[in-house]
């Protein structure tokens, strides 16, 4: 039960939606942009999420693009992380959103909310920083495109009131070698002690994780110290030297076992990797 | 008509797999008020100021309770108020409660009541409770009141203590060649039911308290609301639709006495107050935690000689039915095994930790997971196999238990034949462990199980039967339906008594603690006992009836009448007889003559031959049988990143005769992977300040569909001489030895003893880091 109540609009264009984002901000209504929901019902029950407007963006046609446009693979941000699962256009993106929750859940967490939301796993992320996706938000000067490199930095930094629209990753990313492992405190369900994703680039192995800090990363120095040459298990202990401090140490385990199990499955994916010549 | 041991499905599976089957929280009648509970954010704190002004002018708020001292409760010893004034004793423990127009408005003004606290320093294990110089939770418990046979120690944390002393100690370790002693801990957890718990209550302009709520105690309820708030008891009535589950978390009694509390304020209205998952977990009671320490001494074939036994119960902030959780497990204290020498002390010990209600089981797989790992501990000592071990010791008829009641073939089933069977099905002479190759280890772990119930020595039931005109029957019984299908189990022992078709007998499904007669608590897997045996008798009831007015209208004597196929006959001569509808409202002769009336049947048991344990030294007869068992687990486990899957579950269990097979396994399984998932990864993650980090679904994980291994069911008979058809309970004893065996299992496969729980990689991974287990992930 939410004890708040909203406001609800559907616009049909980015630009009715921004608009309607910033004039609600100015009635002081504290409006979020969503699609699935999830979050708002989930942590709304429990004051951590408060609006009185909500402007749902299932309308707008750039939000639930899937497919290729000019050299890119495009992801609208509304879309389900099962319609995702279930196109899979985009094989990495796909692994990283069915380890996300339970399939119920995904048929309404959308890419754009995992991305945004404040649940900080954000496991949709990964797939994109892995690939440098340019990001498409719109504000009240328009439509920008950006590296998401340059933009994510543990959150999306988004400009208040702008709206995530999509993710364009180009083409030649779809069809690399990847590795997507979610390691969790026990079996099939609960949040990561660790998701790390991979992929065998051109120039060499690049990683992104989850779990292993309260915000998801990429990191170069720790993909450098892994590319280096040397035996795999000398260069994961040198890549560790980078990873973000402290490490995550929460109910799902502590710092140092998710560093236990942060290793072995980093351990696996470089060797699969590494082995896999296609 | 031969319905025993018949699959019949269960009455109410249409309305339930249709979604139709109401529970409490699904009466929404209009002018409803709801409670909104305001809980403690500490541990453990001192409540120096509550504001409540803002709360009660939000339009529509109706009541604000907060600060009040209502009557103290408390089943064994009253310690608790229902809302906490001038402490908070546990996270989540309810401080206020607001009554309002809706839900919405209820939560808008608790979240505007402020309450300062002054923290205190928190008891967070039961260990710690028991140290000289640890905080007293209850500075006053030399004060309370308290039923007689409850033993706190005032000036401690001790809320109750249990001795077992029986046979010699210094004759058993002097017999002792080899002993092995091990210590155990794990914290509380919760029982997860998927109803979460709503209680009613509406007061009436004729002063009848009616409350309805997701219970498995309405009769207890309606005691307590009289004994605790001064209303006569008559005046209480208890509604129970259907209950969500729930694994002795609904036996206790709490929401109710806050439910009459807000609806007194709100001048009687009808009030509901509907937990959310969170309160559920963290507010309402709790599944206990245990320290234990566990010393064994056998001679060298391994004969036990001596158990000596120390179990520190995590009773949490109020003593409530904890008291008895640590008493239960004294009295099975050493697990199903014939031993001659025994020293137990259970204490059931306070901690600023959230308070224990009954779980299902009750405290047995707590302490079989405790002695079942030091019995794995011993076989290894010795050199033995680890299940001949059990064999040699199993307990039997002609063995005496630890309160040294003298076992005989009616009292418990037949142990070694159920090890026998379980040694097939796990095809134990394969070995305990094998390695398959690629870092993997397969290993098999065992234990064996006994449970009693302890309940109270007069706990009784009864049961009344009416008539419809089609001759079909009616069945009342108190005993609430939680999903065990015991109402249709009581239907199978009518219609086999009385030879007619099930479909013939209407159970009713509710309870109305006005009409229904009364069942003592539906716990302890004592349901189909005492309400079966209740169900005989009213049968037999009937059946004089139905004689006596056939004898008249066939005019011949009631003893050579036959009540079958719904008529009453002459047992030498079919041909002659009367349709039961035409007699069950008394009967008409053809000239207008009426003779008879509707029949009524009725029927009552109470357990017999129950005493009370004695203060000193335990002797007493606790309960009326011992159900045994044995099971297994087989993991697989992975040397490397020590993560293991379960493969297979087996249990062998002696339920007596099988009433309702598919019923039987189904709650055998049920329990076995509620076993497994408390074994393996339910627990409470308290931080340093006593709060419980987890009291949400997404943190704290029951396991799900896709995580379950293959169950194996099977059933060892032998029939309970005094119980309905000769069957035992079967609703817990699935549970009891499975995170146990799963210890064990992975014991093996890890090459360390796995003493707490639950049983994650992580505590695999923490245990073999002591033991030197190299970080070196290669």
């Amino acid at each position: 039960m939410l004890s708040f109540d909203f406001d609800y609009y559907q616009p049909k264009s980015i630009e009715e939606a921004v608009q309607l984002y910033h004039a609600l901000d100015r009635e002081e209504k504290h409006p979020l942009y969503y699609s699935g929901g999830t979050e708002i019902i989930t942590l709304g029950r429990l004051d951590l999420v408060y609006t009185n407007a909500v402007i749902d963006i299932k309308a707008i046609p750039e939000c639930e693009v899937l497919g290729t446009q000019e050299g890119y693979f495009v992801t609208g941000s509304g879309l389900t992380l099962t319609a995702i699962e279930e196109n899979n256009g985009f094989p990495l993106l796909s692994k990283a959103a069915s380890g996300v929750a339970d399939h119920t859940a995904r048929n309404k967490i959308t890419v754009g909310g995992n991305i945004c939301g404040q649940i900080f796993y954000r496991e949709a992320v990964l797939p994109f920083l892995l690939t440098d996706s340019k990001i498409v938000a719109a504000g009240m000067n328009g439509v920008r495109t950006e590296h998401i490199m340059s933009l994510f930095n543990k959150t999306l930094r988004l400009k208040k009131g702008e709206l995530l629209v999509q993710l364009q990753t180009e083409k030649r990313y779809l069809n690399v070698p990847y590795r997507c492992v979610k390691k969790r405190p026990q079996w099939d369900t609960g949040y990561p002690l660790v998701t790390i994703a991979a992929i065998k680039a051109e120039e060499g192995i690049r990683v992104a994780f989850s779990g292993v800090s309260p915000f998801p990363f990429r990191s170069r120095e720790m993909e450098k110290a892994l590319n280096e040459n040397g035996r795999i298990k000398e260069r994961i202990l040198a890549s560790l030297q980078h990873l973000p401090k402290p490490v995550l140490d929460d109910v799902e385990g502590s710092s140092e076992y998710r560093l236990f199990v942060l290793k072995n499955t980093l351990f696996d994916i470089l060797r699969e990797l590494e082995e896999d010549h296609r | 008509m031969d319905y025993i041991g018949k699959s019949v499905i269960r009455q109410e599976a249409w309305d339930k797999v249709s979604g139709k089957a109401k529970y409490t929280a699904d009466d929404s009648s209009p002018g409803i008020l709801h409670a909104k509970l305001v809980v403690s954010p500490y541990a453990h704190a001192r409540i120096k100021s509550i504001k409540t002004e803002k709360a009660s002018h939000v339009f529509g708020v109706r009541a604000v309770l907060a600060g009040e001292r209502f009557p103290l409760t408390g089943e064994e010893i009253r310690d608790r108020p229902p809302l906490a004034t001038e402490r908070v004793r546990y996270h989540g423990e309810a401080v206020a409660l607001v009554v309002a127009d809706t839900p919405h408005l209820a939560k808008k003004a608790a979240d505007l009541i402020e309450i300062e606290y002054e923290p205190l320093p928190v008891v967070n294990n039961p260990t710690e409770a028991l140290k000289k110089d640890a905080p007293l939770v209850h500075e006053q418990l030399g004060t309370y009141q308290k039923e007689e046979r409850v033993y706190p120690v005032p000036g401690t944390n001790i809320a109750n203590q249990t001795k077992i002393r029986k046979g010699n100690m210094e004759k058993g370790w002097a017999e002792s060649e080899v002993t092995v002693e091990e210590y155990f801990s794990f914290s509380p957890s919760d029982h997860a039911a998927m109803e979460t718990r709503c209680s009613m209550c509406e007061i009436r302009s004729n002063g009848d308290v009616v409350i309805t709520s997701s219970s498995q105690a309405p009769f207890m309820i309606k005691r307590l609301i009289h004994e605790y708030f001064e209303v006569d008891i008559g005046k209480v009535i208890v509604e129970t639709p259907f209950v969500g589950g729930g694994y002795g978390g609904k036996a206790s009694i709490q929401l109710e006495l806050l439910a009459y509390l807000a609806c007194k304020a709100a001048g009687g209205r009808k009030v509901k107050l509907l937990n959310s998952r969170e309160e559920d977990i963290l507010t309402s009671p709790v599944h206990i935690g245990l320290d234990a320490r566990v010393r064994l001494g056998s001679t060298e074939e391994g004969e036990i000689k001596a158990a000596e036994l120390l179990f520190l119960f995590d009773g949490g902030a109020y003593s409530d039915k904890a008291a008895d959780l640590s008493k239960a497990a004294a009295a099975d204290c050493t697990g199903p095994y014939d031993i001659d020498n025994v020293w137990c002390n259970s204490l059931c010990m306070y901690t600023n930790h959230p308070y224990a209600a009954p779980f299902r089981g009750f405290s047995h797989s707590e302490l079989l997971f405790a002695i079942e790992r030091t019995m794995d501990s011993l076989a290894e000592k010795l050199g033995m196999d680890r299940l001949l071990l059990r064999y040699k010791n199993a307990i039997k008829p002609g063995d005496t238990t630890p309160t040294q009641v003298p076992l005989n073939k009616s009292n418990v089933g037949n142990l070694p034949a159920c090890i026998r069977r379980l040694k097939e099905i796990i095809d134990w002479d394969e070995g305990v462990a094998k390695d398959i190759g690629n870092n993997k280890i397969r290993a098999k772990g065992v234990s064996c199980i006994w449970k009693t119930s302890t309940i109270e020595s007069d706990a009784g039931s009864g049961v009344i039967l009416t008539f419809n005109p089609d001759g079909s029957i009616n069945l009342m019984s108190g005993i609430i339906e939680i999903g065990t299908g015991t109402k249709t189990v009581l239907a199978q022992i009518l219609a086999e008594r009385m030879k007619m078709e099930i479909s013939q007998i209407h159970v009713q499904m509710e309870v109305n603690t006005q009409s229904t007669p009364e069942h003592w608590k539906t716990v302890a897997s004592r349901g189909t006992f005492l309400a079966g045996r209740a169900v005989l008798e009213a049968a037999e009831d009937v059946i004089r009836q139905l004689k006596n007015i056939a004898s008249c209208v066939l005019r011949a004597k009631a003893s050579d009448l036959t009540v079958a196929f719904g008529k009453v006959f002459l047992r030498d001569d079919p041909s002659i007889g009367i349709d039961v509808k035409d007699i069950a409202y008394g009967y008409t002769f053809p000239n207008g003559n009426a003779i008879g009336g509707q029949i009524i049947g009725r029927g009552h048991y109470n357990l017999r031959h129950l005493t009370h344990m004695n203060k000193e030294t335990g002797a007493g007869k606790p309960g009326p049988e011992w159900s045994v068992g044995a099971q297994a687990v087989e993991v697989e486990f992975d040397k490397r990143d020590l993560t293991y899957r379960i493969i297979r579950a087996v249990s062998v269990v002696d339920i007596g005769t099988v009433l309702n097979e598919m019923a039987a396994k189904g709650q055998v399984m049920g329990a076995m992977s509620m076993g497994l998932s408390f074994g393996s990864r339910e627990t409470f993650k308290f931080d340093e300040f006593g709060r419980v980090m987890n009291s949400q679904l997404r943190t704290y994980r029951p396991i799900r569909y896709s995580e379950h291994p293959d169950y194996v069911v099977d059933f060892v008979v032998t029939p309970q001489v005094d119980a309905a058809y000769g069957a035992r309970g079967a609703g817990e004893h699935g549970i009891l030895g499975m995170p146990a065996a799963l210890g064990n299992a992975l014991s093996i496969a890890a090459g360390v003893k796995l003493n707490e729980l639950p049983l994650t990689p992580e505590l695999i991974w923490r245990v073999k880091k002591k033991e030197g287990f190299s970080d070196a992930f290669i």
